[in-house]
């Protein structure tokens, strides 16, 4: 499988999996339910970027699933292999949906317009025709994502905290190198795309300008809380 | 601008706005669900078809413990010392992401840095207590990678705090602990009973049956399950902050 765009590919550590686990959870595999994943129907490729610094960037794969037909929520992992790392999550709701969010949420949402029109965004495999038919509407709505894994930075396991990511909202933004290297993986042209999806819109209400971090940033701290002493749960018998 | 720990404002995307649990949101169409159709068939969607193993157990709030949910955990592995799991609050088709947990050995989890371990949790006593369970897996079946699960440790994110009523994703990330022997880790009776109901098991009995599971000499090593020893949780915040550009932004 080729390699991310994102630079340095450092390995997950661990020994290869044994034949027994293999064996076992070829089992299991055939035996359990896996219901919500079975949701899953679509394969979006795009870029995030982290919050606090635009220059970061990461080739993300999401996998989406429709909750209805305003809301999805996808699995982002960092490419479209067999191996391919659970990287984070991101939830796209339609416009209606995002502006019934309290005020001081809004700013954690991006927009996808940009990315959608620009041709950035794009379902490999399958034909321009086809995926504009969707696309369109994914270019009207707002999502929110969050990664566990700092690929890009070279981290070989899902260290520290989670980060809030945004997507490109402007020209000039998307690194030059991975805009090439995600272009000559997948055999796709972000430009011809921008002309053939020059007629889709955006929000209809334009973008909210609460949305994309309030043209601000974010990042994520974390704080130490009091845990109550253990309570007695009156006469319901604990179990441990 | 948002924490793990805060309740969201009474809003529609709240519990206390328009009623039902459901996400807002018209069913989805049937054109969308063609188009789905229709790209499904022609992208291979790897990645999902590497969850072999789904697990239905129970996590805590690490800002709030009495605050617990069950879990559909829907794992994948990537090798013998690490697996990562998509995590659902149910095991049907309309099931919420609720977020991402990490399992690695405790070879891996020896080399975390201190501050790292902090924020995972370990799982020997979930396993040994018939709370972590695979539905429709016979117990002997799943008897010898319960052994090695017992020694493994978990980093879990919520993304979406459904317990509360949240009826989107708001806020920010909450991370979670897992169910332990110490009173204040304890999983509600009624939640496991709900669960063991549907499921047609008994927790009880399963706990019975991995009497001879070994529990780690060493059950909380290095710094996991910190709130146990020190009683202190932990709240993630979303902050404003510089975002270094080399673009305008929005």
């Amino acid at each position: 499988m080729a390699s991310s765009c994102h630079n340095v590919e450092v390995p997950v550590p661990g020994k290869p999996t044994e034949t027994g686990t293999a064996l076992l959870e070829t089992a299991t595999g055939t035996i359990q339910g896996f219901a919500p994943l079975g949701q899953i129907h679509q394969h979006l490729c795009a870029f995030h970027f982290y919050a606090d610094d635009m220059g970061r960037q990461v080739e993300a794969h999401h996998f989406c699933a429709h909750l209805n037909e305003d809301v999805r929520q996808c699995l982002v992992f960092d490419g479209p292999g067999a191996d391919a790392r659970l990287i984070g999550v991101e939830y796209i709701v339609s416009e209606k949906v995002f502006l019934t969010l309290p005020d001081a949420e809004k700013p954690l949402w991006h927009t996808h317009e940009f990315e959608v029109k620009g041709g950035v965004l794009f379902m490999p495999g399958v034909p321009g025709a086809v995926e504009r038919r969707d696309l369109e509407k994914v270019c009207k709505t707002y999502g929110k994502t969050i990664h566990f894994w700092q690929v890009d930075r070279g981290d070989a396991l899902p260290l520290g905290l989670p980060q809030i990511m945004m997507a490109l909202t402007r020209e000039g933004q998307l690194r030059q190198d991975m805009a090439d290297c995600v272009e000559e993986k997948f055999g796709v042209s972000f430009q011809k795309e921008r002309e053939n999806r020059a007629y889709m819109s955006g929000p209809e209400h334009g973008i909210h300008p609460l949305a994309n971090a309030a043209g601000k940033g974010l990042k994520t701290q974390i704080r130490e809380v009091d845990i109550p002493a253990s309570t007695t749960a009156g006469a319901e018998r604990v179990f441990t | 601008m948002a924490s793990s720990d805060e309740k969201p404002l009474p809003t529609p995307a709240s519990a206390a706005g328009a009623g039902g649990a459901a996400s807002p949101g018209q069913p989805t169409t049937v054109a969308s669900k063609v188009l789905d159709m229709g790209a499904a068939v022609m992208q291979s969607l790897r990645p999902v078809k590497q969850a072999k193993q789904h697990v239905c157990t129970f996590a805590l709030y690490a800002h709030d413990p009495k605050r617990q949910v069950e879990t559909h955990h829907y794992v994948s592995r990537l090798n013998q010392d690490f697996l990562q799991g998509a995590v659902y609050d149910s095991d049907a088709a309309d099931a919420r992401l609720i977020g991402v947990e990490y399992i690695v050995s405790r070879k891996i989890f020896d080399s975390l840095p201190a501050e790292e371990q902090r924020l995972w949790h370990s799982h020997a006593h979930e396993i040994k207590s018939g709370l972590w369970t695979s539905p429709r897996v016979p117990g002997l079946l799943e008897k010898p990678e319960l052994d090695h699960l017992a020694t493994t440790f978990g980093k879990f994110w919520c993304t979406w705090q459904v317990d509360r009523g949240d009826r989107l994703p708001l806020g920010a990330p909450a991370l979670m602990v897992s169910p332990q022997a110490d009173p204040a880790a304890a999983v509600r009776p009624a939640l496991v009973r709900k669960r063991d109901d549907r499921y047609g098991f008994s927790t009880e009995e399963l706990r019975a049956a991995r009497a001879d599971v070994e529990v780690p000499a060493e059950e909380h090593p290095g710094q996991a399950d910190y709130w146990l020893r020190h009683r202190k949780g932990f709240a993630v915040d979303v902050v404003p902050h510089d975002m270094k550009r080399h673009a305008p932004f929005p």
